[in-house]
């Protein structure tokens, strides 16, 4: 036994002995060849690590974060949603030139000319040659991915060294951003392995910058180090010579790095971080100047389980007396100030960002009596006086139909949006309709009818969740989002009230134009047919903020793009 | 006793097989999926939901999804360019020929992934399981001899608050301490880093500064776990006759509770300890969430939150794997030690 016992022992302290060496050996080296004073080097806390320097591969927002260090696209997207050309040398228009319009075949071809002081890290140029290479890649229908308006182009071809020309098969209002915003970059030709394909190369997590900075070392799940690009186009540029980006996946420990004065940048704060650095001497907190996500309520008109709206209308919600009764009884205003910190801004047309926000469309006003009035004009009285309003002489239901309904939320959003859904119901349980609330995963509420998803199988009465568009133009999310081929089920698209509007729909397609005073024009007629219809309801915009340190001057928070997009232009005090 | 261990082994080869059949499909049959979880707009195109779903091989059907993952599909044509025609050879070989595939999120080969997190997985959990054992020991031995004493007081006290803090709570509470809290006098510096491997400069005091504090919060409710086992332990063998005996054949007392008593109440915390050995691979995912410790826990939840399927079947059959052998080792174990048990052949 005892012999046993010291073999044992033996054992178990060579096990322990062997695991701590294997253990110091991963220890992660982290001091990059250079060592720039601390006064040039700050650190930029995220979340979690970033999948590649691809944004296309899977779009968490930290692969865009990462790409705006080290890799340029055409154009970029300023915080005020003013389109700047990146490695283009001028944005392409009619009126330069740049755009040839075929209006009679519905067609465009754009003409783009590139910089021509732009090289790679390695000092090769930045040309034609690689953005052809890029959209081969792209286009690849093994390893490629897509791009939006990827259908609308025919082909890309290159003219000389420094201009390609893009031809459309449609008129496509996004051009401008098409090869560039905060998704795509242009890849180098002569460094990345297009057998590898566009979404696993080698190159996307060991990029050839042609940024403001070169990717030192990457530790993954702990840190990735950068240093300046002594090669980047604008002279003088970057001031900062050392960027850390370092995980943290809690939130409280990233604020508490932030406050010690230990960080520079934490990504994306919530409502309640901002609200805690408000005073703070350390870290300030930058706000987006405009907003892009939209807390909504999303109704469905087709009866719950079904997609088609006018062979199973919905009892309740297909009556738009209904739909507007419940805009008027929801107090935007005290949700906002109540659970987000008065840190949003109450929405109601979906032509709120610049630069399409010229629509004269009226804030519904809080009105829970009038609600009342509109819920009792279509038909739902509450006569047996439980609080809950039935159908008696109502447009869909069954007489004495309760109305009673489900009322969804995702969970990923965490605490902020749960509260926002029970004050919800108790607002409407203020005017006679009850909700049920339930609480689901995203991946659960968003996923294809196959898939068991919620809402494109049909399978809510109403749910809420923060949606918008990326980028400025609006057209391809209103396409996908109220257009009557968007209400197919099929179509796998969003319009998922099932709404179907003949004028709406006519509406879009006049709104793919390159004629400007036209789409503002045609969006107004759409925000008017909005706010009377209620396919959804709009409530406020949730606050797109990023906490920076004191030190650091330039950051600017935005939606258009991760707060890195102008880093090069960033200072230290 | 070898028999024993072979068959045992061949069980286990059964049982993974059949695990990995409820797994894959728990995981696919689960409602929503990798596509619904992909991306901050939350809006996938249908056009592109079909391009990652032929890259990521989810065009197939369920079982032939299985076939694929378990066994590969380089012995049959795929389709790779959506036209619904088989074009090219498969390029995947399966797991049985140690093919795990490549992450959704990352495109990278699954062990690629493991590989990097499993080391830093193994340094921080063996060395709180080392420390949790060196603490807890002492503390059960004394606990039981000096049973109702102050000590066994403060140490059952001890041991209730190590098993209910959540780590978590824990883990915050001594970073604000010891980060936010305390200073080096001579330096100004925070008196521990709050998180990360290493710093800035790595060295092995660097590395020891970094370790302190996860390594506390993992340790504090093992050695609460332990050491009321160990207590309990003692308190069972040390009224036993063959102690009066040693006692009475003039055995001091310290070779009566070192030697004879603590052999055998040792034998179950052995087996408690193998039963443990699976942590040394699956992590913590709190404690590396909160230290920024870029190990297997966090690697596990990212992979179970964004479905990404392949790196969630690995992590799930390894980790599988780990317990039905860490089991197979406690019985072993058990036998050898233990002259009384004995397993047929």
């Amino acid at each position: 036994m005892s012999k046993k016992f010291r073999t044992l022992a033996l054992l178990t302290l060579t096990s322990v002995t062997i695991l701590s060496l294997i253990g110091c050996q991963a220890a992660p080296s982290t001091t990059p060849a250079a060592n720039p004073s601390d006064e040039k080097s700050i650190t930029i806390l995220i979340g979690e690590d970033p999948p590649s320097f691809n944004p296309m591969v899977a779009d968490t927002g930290y692969d865009a974060l990462v790409m705006e260090l080290v890799l340029l696209g055409m154009t970029d997207i300023d915080p005020n949603g003013t389109v700047f050309p990146e490695l283009a040398a001028e944005l392409p228009t009619v009126d330069n030139g740049g755009v040839a319009l075929d209006e009679a075949a519905g067609s465009m071809s754009v003409t783009w000319k590139m910089r021509q002081d732009v090289q790679w890290q390695d000092g090769q140029p930045v040309t034609a040659d690689d953005v052809l290479f890029t959209w081969n890649a792209i286009q690849d229908p093994n390893t490629g991915s897509w791009i939006p308006g990827i259908d609308s182009i025919d082909s890309v071809e290159k003219v000389d060294q420094y201009t390609f020309k893009v031809n459309y098969s449609a008129i496509y209002p996004g051009y401008l951003t098409q090869f560039g915003g905060e998704q795509l970059a242009i890849w180098p030709a002569h460094y990345c392995d297009a057998s590898q394909g566009f979404v696993a190369w080698d190159c996307g997590r060991k990029p050839l910058s042609d940024g403001p900075f070169v990717l030192q070392d990457w530790v993954e799940g702990d840190h990735m180090t950068f240093l300046k690009n002594d090669k980047y186009y604008v002279a003088g540029k970057p001031e900062i010579e050392k960027v850390t980006v370092q995980v943290e996946p809690d939130d409280a420990k990233r604020k508490i790095l932030m406050e010690q004065g230990d960080a520079d940048i934490d990504m994306w704060i919530n409502v309640n971080t901002i609200h805690d650095l408000q005073n703070s001497e350390i870290a300030k907190v930058s706000l987006s100047p405009s907003d892009r996500f939209v807390m909504r309520l999303f109704m469905n008109e087709a009866e719950k389980g079904t997609t088609d709206a006018e062979a199973t209308p919905h009892p309740i919600l297909s009556d738009v007396r209904v739909r507007q009764a419940i805009r008027q009884a929801i107090d935007v205003d005290t949700i906002n100030n109540e659970i987000f910190l008065g840190l949003g801004h109450p929405q109601w047309t979906e032509f709120f960002r610049p630069p399409y926000n010229k629509c004269d469309v009226s804030r519904p006003a809080y009105d829970p009596d009038a609600a009342k009035a509109l819920l009792e004009e279509a038909g739902w009285i509450d006569t047996n006086n439980d609080g809950v309003r039935e159908c008696h002489g109502c447009a869909s239901a069954e007489e004495g139909y309760e109305m009673h309904m489900e009322f969804i939320t995702y969970s990923e959003y965490g605490e902020p949006l749960e509260l926002t859904q029970q004050l919800i119901a108790e607002m409407l349980g203020k005017v006679g309709i009850k909700l049920d609330l339930s609480v689901v995963e995203g991946s659960v509420l968003w996923a294809p009818a196959d898939s068991g998803g919620i809402e494109q199988s049909g399978n809510f009465d109403i749910d809420i969740w923060d949606d918008g568009y990326a980028g400025v133009d609006p057209t391809d999310f209103i396409n996908e989002a109220y257009s009557i081929e968007a209400a197919d089920p099929g179509s796998g698209l969003w319009n998922l009230a099932r709404w179907k509007n003949d004028e709406f729909n006519s509406l879009i397609e006049d709104s793919y134009t390159l004629d400007e005073a036209s789409r503002q024009e045609t969006f107004c007629k759409m925000a008017k047919i909005l706010d009377e219809q209620v396919p959804e309801i709009m409530l406020f915009t949730v606050p797109n903020a990023d906490a920076y340190s004191s030190r650091l001057e330039g950051v600017q928070s935005t939606v258009n793009d991760l707060v890195t997009w102008n880093i090069a232009d960033w200072k230290i005090k | 006793m070898t028999t024993y261990i072979a068959r045992r082994l061949v069980q286990t080869v059964v049982l993974l097989f059949l695990l990995s059949i409820i797994l894959f499909a728990l995981v696919n049959l689960a409602p929503g999926g990798p596509l619904s979880a992909y991306g901050q707009g939350r809006r996938l195109r249908p056009e592109q939901a079909e391009i990652l779903k032929r890259q990521f091989g989810l065009d197939k059907p369920l079982p032939l999804q299985y076939v694929s993952w378990l066994i590969g599909n380089d012995w049959t044509k795929v389709d790779t360019n959506g036209d619904g025609v088989a074009d090219a050879s498969g390029s995947r070989l399966g797991i049985l020929r140690g093919d795990f595939g490549f992450s959704y999120r990352t495109r990278k080969p699954v062990l690629d992934e493991i590989g990097q997190r499993f080391p830093n997985t193994i340094y921080l959990m063996s060395i709180t399981m080392g420390l949790a054992l060196l603490i807890a020991i002492p503390i059960g031995i004394l606990s039981a001899v000096k049973q109702y004493s102050i000590f066994d007081f403060i140490a059952t006290t001890f041991s209730f608050a190590g098993q209910a803090i959540p780590e978590f709570w824990l883990g915050l509470l001594l970073i604000i301490i010891f980060y936010v809290w305390l200073r080096n006098p001579f330096t100004g510096e925070p008196l521990l880093p709050p998180g990360q491997m290493s710093g800035s400069s790595p060295s092995l005091m660097d590395s020891i500064s970094h370790l302190i504090l996860p390594v506390l919060t993992g340790a504090l409710g093992w050695v609460a776990w332990y050491s009321r086992f160990i207590r309990s332990s003692m308190l069972e063998i040390l009224p036993l006759d063959y102690l009066r005996t040693a006692r009475a054949k003039g055995a001091s007392e310290r070779m009566v509770v070192y030697k004879h008593a603590l052999r055998n109440a040792l034998i179950p915390i052995v087996t408690l300890v193998a039963l443990d050995l699976p942590y040394i691979f699956t992590g913590a995912v709190l404690i590396e969430t909160i230290f920024a410790w870029p190990g297997m826990g966090r690697l596990y939840y990212q992979a179970a939150v964004e479905r990404d399927y392949p790196l969630l079947m690995a992590v799930l059959i390894i980790g599988a794997a780990f317990i039905i052998l860490s089991n197979l080792l406690a019985d072993v174990l058990y036998a050898m030690l233990d002259p009384r048990v004995r397993y047929s052949e």
